[in-house]
């Protein structure tokens, strides 16, 4: 074990011993992740757990430095705690391959750390981790980078939460005619080319693609049928796979006569450029060798195009005929994968006149790829410590949010402010935080939990529900006066099982209601406290109901959402990037920050994927600038 | 294995992919070609060695033959029990390689610069190097605190890559411009005669830690327990600062802090000195001009012009 007689010299020795009893919980193990269990295992912390669902592969190796060659394709957590071990040998440090969102981990499991620190790179998991440190009652240092950029904050007992600032979703959508009828842009093409024929042909066969905002309205219902009609034909195709005609069947639909259709409808034409049509025999004629090397960092001329499309449709096709799997994910490291996208987006960049990109640019649109590079991470991870010090002995409003910022003709390169404040119309962290015991959740139903909320709410005064109730999880209403479908259902059968939560909420009105009646109820579900006399039924943590405040009247301000908005605000917006694995979510596309002189406001910030506002109502503005693929 | 000839291979290429999508594949190219020489080793020099062999620059060579000391274990991460008393430049360098095979790792026995890019001294200035002509950086982690000084000579050409938006089309392109930054000597620096009247426009241009840091940078030798607030008082009352613009509270957690190492304080400055010598090896964006300070209570990294 290594001595801490430094630490001690900086923070005292109180501080020094709340450090080396903490429990910690580090969630994900990536970039950030590695330099915080390094910095943690060295400040004099002992007991910490990490939890990541990832293996190392060889594009991590420039930043996660806990990792080598030889653990490619090895749990990233394993390694990464094997590593800390190293430094400092007796040290109480466990790792899980898992996903921080299993039912395992429930409030209870939450509720064993002292401190949970997010090392994530996605939205969904950042906002479930801050939901069960909310039910949990732990505090969380959460944190992100984004290329140059970075971010720390810490949350806590009378501080903003991860959600009480409104988050842009991760991921653009598109209108669904834009992306298979009218594209203008490179990125059109590469969503068609990975989000349509890719996963019509290869994948999970999808009747309503989630990249697509299907906007039905009386002007295009007749083209979003055609689509459909289009779509069902592409499918179909999939039964030449293994024949030798298969590249060329795909290619004769969709940049033959699906473009001929297109080009038989002159009033979609009348204000753009109409598409050219592509002849198979015509391209069959061009020679490229392109199939086996192509260029990654020009673009590829459209004989490299073609020739690229017939090798890897050819590939792909024998890999799903030949093989065990009965679909293909598109994955950006699978060359395949990658190089079928890139030559058909090409393609079809040339049949509608856009321009192209190259793969290495291909490969960051579909693969949704950040940049990222040791030093933010290590930046980042230094602060998170310092204030985990500070949390964990009890200083946590002396914490800070901070930033990391890039430009050389700034003078603050990290800079940071006090906690904010909670924004009082959150609606996750102003709820009341309850835990739900549930003995066995297959034989407890729906309804018995609302009787049982119904009897509470007679004995337990804090509880303030009225006899007009609804229950939701996220988005789904699961009971209401109107609606008692689920109530014979059990927890199981709906899906609730532990570490899911539920939102009660009152929803009779009155103008003299007491506050505290009108705050939801969130009702975390964990199994039973002791194993063999608790009740079916159980709902625990009144005591840590907070006082709350009287709401302030809405702020004339349009980006406050309002509070109809706000009550089922989880999953409406969520959209989660599903394959990037770095260590943020994308930053906003702002180009113009050059009219914007205070410091402050100028400053690059990157919000955890989205444009962050600060609560004293400093608009920053994200940009990407500095991000920008220079080569 | 040495990356120092030919071109980028696809294998380098992808292990580096997440960083030339930031800062290119020339800046890349400028990197694996480059030779830095560390003198000094402390827990800053682990954090600044180990990012800088992680982004691939092509030889490092490392400095201390200074033996381990038990002390330094409880920070210096790459050292343990069995390495107590051999030297630190050998252990660090043989631990690093295992980072980064492709970079040429060496604990050299002289400092001879023939073929480096840049020099870097941690703790205390080896001093000189801007007569032969070399680029250095002068850094210190201690504590909660640290600090990085910047000589990148008289005339330092870099290219500066901004967006600029077309006001009719409104598409933006990037736009690369060369410019060339002039830095001052730590001498010239430590002399420079400050400017800007009272404290408050003062502390608009210099963090009041950037002169307790100057003075600790210059310290020949080690003062003794519990003089140290003296000492930097009477450094900094031949500034001629207005008073109260360095805080007895923040001569006091320097001095609390001084003599000892903090890894997550290192690890900010160490980042923080191997990203501006990336901006110096790559001639990309133009490097810190030329002090940077760190405070981590307070978590606020600042750079100024003395």
């Amino acid at each position: 074990m290594r001595t801490t007689e430094q630490l001690t010299r900086i923070f005292g020795q109180e501080a020094a011993d709340r450090v080396s009893t903490a429990r910690l919980l580090v969630v994900g193990a990536g970039g950030i992740g590695c330099e915080l269990l390094k910095d943690l295992s060295m400040s004099g912390f002992q007991h910490i757990e990490a939890v990541d669902l990832d293996t190392i592969d060889l594009s991590n190796l420039n930043r996660q430095f806990l990792f080598q060659r030889r653990h490619i394709k090895r749990p990233k957590a394993e390694v990464a705690i094997q590593a800390i071990r190293d430094f400092n040998p007796g040290i109480d440090a466990h790792a899980r391959q898992a996903n921080i969102k299993e039912p395992t981990f429930d409030v209870d499991w939450f509720a064993q750390f002292d401190l949970v620190l997010n090392a994530l790179d996605n939205l969904d998991a950042r906002r479930h981790v801050n939901a069960m440190c909310l039910a949990a009652h732990v505090p969380l240092i959460e944190s992100g980078t984004a290329g140059y950029l970075g971010q720390v904050t810490v949350i806590g007992d009378g501080t903003e939460c991860f959600e009480c600032q409104p988050k842009a979703a991760e991921r653009k959508t598109f209108p669904i005619c834009t992306i298979r009828s009218t594209p203008s842009a490179p990125i059109h093409c590469i969503v068609w080319a990975k989000n349509y024929l890719f996963a019509q042909l290869f994948g999970e066969r999808l009747d309503e693609d989630e990249d697509m905002a299907a906007e039905a309205d009386a002007d295009n219902m007749e083209e979003l049928e055609q689509l459909r009609e289009e779509s069902r034909a592409l499918a179909n195709l999939a039964d030449a796979m293994g024949s030798p005609e298969f590249a060329r069947v795909v290619f004769d639909k969709v940049f033959s006569s699906d473009i001929a259709r297109l080009l038989s409808m002159p009033d979609m034409w009348e204000h753009r450029q109409p598409p050219t049509q592509l002849h198979y025999d015509e391209m069959e004629a061009t020679s490229s060798d392109a199939s086996t090397s192509p260029a990654t960092h020009t673009a590829l001329s459209m004989a490299d195009a073609f020739a690229l499309f017939k090798h890897t449709a050819a590939r792909l096709a024998q890999r799903l005929t030949s093989g065990d799997a009965g679909a293909l994910a598109f994955d950006k490291d699978d060359d395949d994968a990658l190089h079928f996208v890139a030559a058909t987006a090409s393609l079809r960049s040339y049949v509608f006149g856009i321009e192209q990109t190259s793969i290495f640019e291909t490969k960051a649109m579909a693969g949704n790829i950040i940049p990222a590079i040791a030093t933010t991470n290590a930046v980042v991870a230094g602060m998170m410590v310092t204030q985990a010090i500070m949390v964990v002995s009890g200083q946590l409003p002396r914490c800070h949010t901070a930033y990391v910022a890039y430009n050389s003709k700034r003078s603050r390169c990290v800079l940071s402010e006090p906690l904010a404040a909670p924004n009082p119309r959150c609606s996750v962290c102003r709820r009341r935080y309850l835990t739900l015991r549930v003995a066995d959740l297959s034989r407890t139903t729906l309804g018995d939990v609302v009787d049982y909320l119904h009897m509470l709410a007679e004995t337990e005064n804090s509880l303030h529900l009225g006899e007009d109730i609804s229950v939701v999880e996220g988005s789904r209403i699961l009971y209401d006066l109107d609606f008692e479908d689920n109530m014979p259902k059990s927890l199981e059968e709906l899906g609730l099982g532990r570490g899911k939560m539920i939102t009660v909420a009152r929803e009779d009105f009155e103008d003299d209601l007491p506050i505290a009646a009108t705050i939801p109820v969130v009702l975390s579900i964990a199994g039973p406290q002791a194993a063999d006399d608790s009740p079916d039924l159980d709902i625990e943590g009144f005591e840590l109901i907070p006082e709350f405040a009287p709401l302030p009247p809405p702020v004339a301000d349009e980006t406050a959402p309002d509070a109809d908005q706000l009550h089922f605000a989880d999953d409406d917006v969520a959209v989660v990037v599903g394959d990037s694995d770095d260590e943020y979510a994308p930053l906003g596309h702002e180009e113009n920050v050059d009219n914007i002189s205070d410091e402050l406001a100028k400053r690059k910030l990157c919000d955890f994927g989205a444009r962050y506002e600060s609560p004293v109502k400093r608009r920053a503005v994200a940009t990407d600038d500095e991000t920008t693929i220079s080569d | 294995m040495s990356q120092q000839n030919g071109v980028i291979s696809k294998e380098e290429e992808t292990l580096y992919d997440r960083q030339i999508r930031l800062w290119g594949m020339e800046a890349q190219n400028r990197l694996r070609k480059s030779s830095i020489l560390f003198i000094g080793v402390k827990t800053v020099t682990l954090e600044a060695c180990k990012n800088l062999v992680l982004g691939g620059i092509g030889r490092l060579s490392i400095y201390d033959p200074q033996p381990i000391t038990n002390l330094d274990l409880e920070t210096q991460y790459y050292f343990n029990e069995s390495h107590v008393g051999q030297p630190k430049d050998k252990v660090l360098a043989e631990k690093l390689a295992v980072l980064n095979p492709l970079v040429d790792i060496r604990a050299v026995s002289s400092l001879d610069i023939a073929g480096v890019d840049l020099v870097v001294n941690i703790g205390h200035s080896t001093g000189g190097w801007r007569q032969k002509g070399v680029k250095s950086m002068l850094a210190d982690a201690f504590g909660l605190f640290g600090y990085i000084f910047v000589d990148c000579l008289d005339a330092h050409e870099y290219i500066e890559e901004g967006r600029v938006r077309d006001a009719k089309t409104g598409e933006s392109e990037v736009v690369r411009s060369s410019k060339v930054a002039a830095y001052k000597s730590f001498e010239e620096s430590v002399a420079a005669k400050v400017s800007g009247g009272n404290a408050v426009r003062l502390a608009r241009k210099y963090s009041p830690l950037v002169f307790v840091c100057q003075a600790l940078a210059t310290m020949d030798e080690q003062v003794p327990d519990g003089e140290l607030s003296q000492f930097i008082k009477t450094a900094l009352a031949q500034r001629d600062l207005p008073p109260g613009f360095v805080g007895d509270e923040l001569v006091s957690r320097v001095e609390a802090s001084w003599g000892t190492e903090f890894v997550p304080s290192a690890s900010v400055v160490g980042a923080t000195l191997a990203q501006e010598a990336l901006k110096i090896i790559t001639l990309k964006d133009m490097p810190a001009n030329n002090w940077f300070t760190y405070d981590g209570l307070v978590s606020e990294g600042i750079t100024c012009t003395l």
